[in-house]
């Protein structure tokens, strides 16, 4: 029997260990997001954040480890019911389909007709995509994409949103508009996990923050308690506040 | 001059046949990363089970509608029982399919002998055309091809299915991540390359000698129809079996089917030295 989960918890990532061939990527990664709540996972680059997500979301094998969605234990599901139990998930790199138009990429994880309702919410968040429908993904800009890799999340209802570096290669005045978008999501009720490379925006976006470390967690504590830190997020991240 | 003629529209018809087939191979290729040498296999067993139905049942119709349908079923059973074992594998792929080649060969020559069969047409007669007096079945075999290449590239841009397999060709793991059974795509899409071909064979049938080899004399032509199209270019690939099977079919008419398949093998030379994209560049699907 494992341990009852505390009803309050979406996510939780117990343990995960993952292999890139020979190499010991993950060594044993532990997180868990609150119902409703926003997380930050941050580290540098090639410390195994997206490594995490995918192993966590079943896109790669895992050696060890347990995932519990909601209560469930979701360790040993397919992988593609994931998102029909409510995981929406942004790569890093957004992910989009170049070739299929925006209407094909927004409505691609769906199984039937859309719903109009959801449709129409997508629309009002995004009103570019909405002049756009018929054209092709890969002609969007970035900023463009990324608002239908999230609006092609949304599309599913989904109770968690996972992004991974949604600000990555956007031009800085678009950056607080995504900010703003993700807050918004979240406050509709969506739990976040946010990997992000700039601290500022995920310490506004996220009430909790995670920081990871050659493949596993170093740091974890309240966002307020760690702008506090600055010599954490020097040691951990490299960067100081001020400059990020 | 009467013959260069029917010898070319022998070619345009034989080409949209091939494009039928040569589109099962470019998909079976572009999603799984499988280099098919059993595909020309695929076609020799639909031009076989055509054979074998119009037999028992004296129907050449019911043969249309059940071998295309046989075709998907083997070929997803075959997905699951030969191609999931080696896991994109490129140079596994190259022996598993060759060894299906010749367990499909020998398993059709152990069953029905290995004497070569005629299939009479289910149309007969002939139309006059351009001066000549031409076989009426060509034509409609004609006119099915361009249904069936219209269905099929209606159905990979329309039909949810098809936008899948386009997604699941470009980023398997972001579908994956939507919710797209990816696993199953890859059986569909095989079932699918296989029908087509089988599809290609029940069509081919009746203006071809039904043969347990037939199938290595098209896998080349097939192949090429590919690489000059350009790998993955679909559109380029039905455009490019039309234009091959043609030119083949004019250059028969004054010189040996050899010279003809010398022929395109080296315009293939030609356009992987020029334009290793392949003549089509620009319209991927
Ligand atoms: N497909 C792969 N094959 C082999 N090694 C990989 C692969 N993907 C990532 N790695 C390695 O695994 C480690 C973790 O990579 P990961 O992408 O998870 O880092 P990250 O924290 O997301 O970095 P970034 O901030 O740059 O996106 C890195 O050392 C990386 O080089
Ligand atoms: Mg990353």
């Amino acid at each position: 029997m494992v341990e009852p989960i505390s009803s309050h918890s979406i996510l939780r990532i117990e343990d995960l260990h993952a292999h890139y061939g020979k190499i010991h990527v993950l060594q044993g990664v532990n997180l868990e997001i609150p119902a409703g709540g926003a997380v930050a996972l941050l580290g540098r680059n090639g410390v195994g954040k997206s490594t995490t997500l995918r192993s966590a979301l079943h896109l790669m094998p895992r050696s060890r480890g347990r995932i519990y969605f909601n209560g469930e234990d979701i360790t040993a599901l397919k992988p593609e019911r994931l998102a029909g139990l409510g995981i929406g998930y942004v790569p890093q790199g957004r992910g989009i389909f170049p070739l299929l138009s925006v209407m094909d990429n927004l409505t691609l994880g769906l199984r039937s007709k859309p719903d109009p309702n959801i449709l129409d919410e997508v629309f009002t968040r995004f009103p570019r995509l909405k002049e756009r429908l018929s054209q092709k993904g890969g002609t969007l800009s970035g900023g463009e994409q990324q608002m239908l890799a999230i609006g092609r999340c949304l599309m599913m209802s989904p109770r968690l949103l996972i992004l991974d570096e949604p600000t990555e290669g956007i031009m800085p005045i678009l950056v607080a508009d995504i900010r703003r978008t993700i807050q918004s999501i979240n406050q509709s009720g969506v739990s976040v996990l946010l990997v992000e490379q700039n601290v500022k925006t995920a310490l506004k976006i996220c009430h909790q923050t995670y920081i990871m470390e050659k493949g596993s967690i170093a740091f974890e504590g309240a966002s307020a308690d760690l702008r506090k830190q600055p010599e954490t997020i020097h040691r951990y991240l490299g960067l100081s506040l001020d400059a990020a | 001059m009467d013959l260069v003629f029917a010898l070319a529209i022998n070619g345009l018809i034989w080409g949209l046949i091939i494009a039928l087939i040569a589109l099962g191979l470019s998909i079976i290729f572009g999603l799984l990363d499988i280099i098919n040498l059993a595909h020309g296999d695929f076609f020799m067993v639909g031009t076989v089970l055509a054979w074998f139905i119009v037999q028992s049942t004296d129907n050449f119709w019911l043969a249309f509608i059940l071998v295309p349908i046989i075709g998907l079923l083997l070929g997803a059973v075959i997905q699951k029982l030969v191609i999931v074992p080696i896991k994109g594998a490129a140079a596994l792929s190259i022996v598993a399919t060759f060894g299906l080649s010749i367990i499909l060969q020998e398993t059709v020559r152990a069953t029905f002998g290995p004497a070569p069969k005629r299939l009479l047409p289910p149309v007969e007669g002939t139309i006059p055309l351009f001066g000549i007096d031409y076989e009426l079945y060509r034509l409609v075999a004609a006119v099915i091809s361009i249904i069936c290449l219209a269905a099929f590239f209606l159905f990979l841009h329309k039909a949810k299915l098809g936008t899948w397999m386009r997604a699941v060709r470009h980023d398997p793991e972001t579908a994956l991540a939507l919710g797209i059974p990816v696993q199953r795509i890859y059986t569909i899409t095989f079932a699918i390359g296989f029908g087509m071909a089988a599809l290609g064979g029940v069509v081919a049938a009746p203006i071809t000698t039904v043969d347990f080899r037939a199938g290595v004399d098209i896998l080349p032509f097939c192949f090429i129809a590919v690489i000059i199209g350009g790998l993955g270019n679909l559109q380029g690939t039905a455009a490019a079996a039309v234009l091959l099977a043609f030119m083949e079919g004019v250059i028969t008419a004054f010189a040996d089917p050899v010279v003809a398949r010398i022929a395109s093998l080296l315009f293939m030379s030609a356009v992987l030295l020029v334009r290793p994209q392949g003549i089509f560049a620009g319209a991927t699907s």
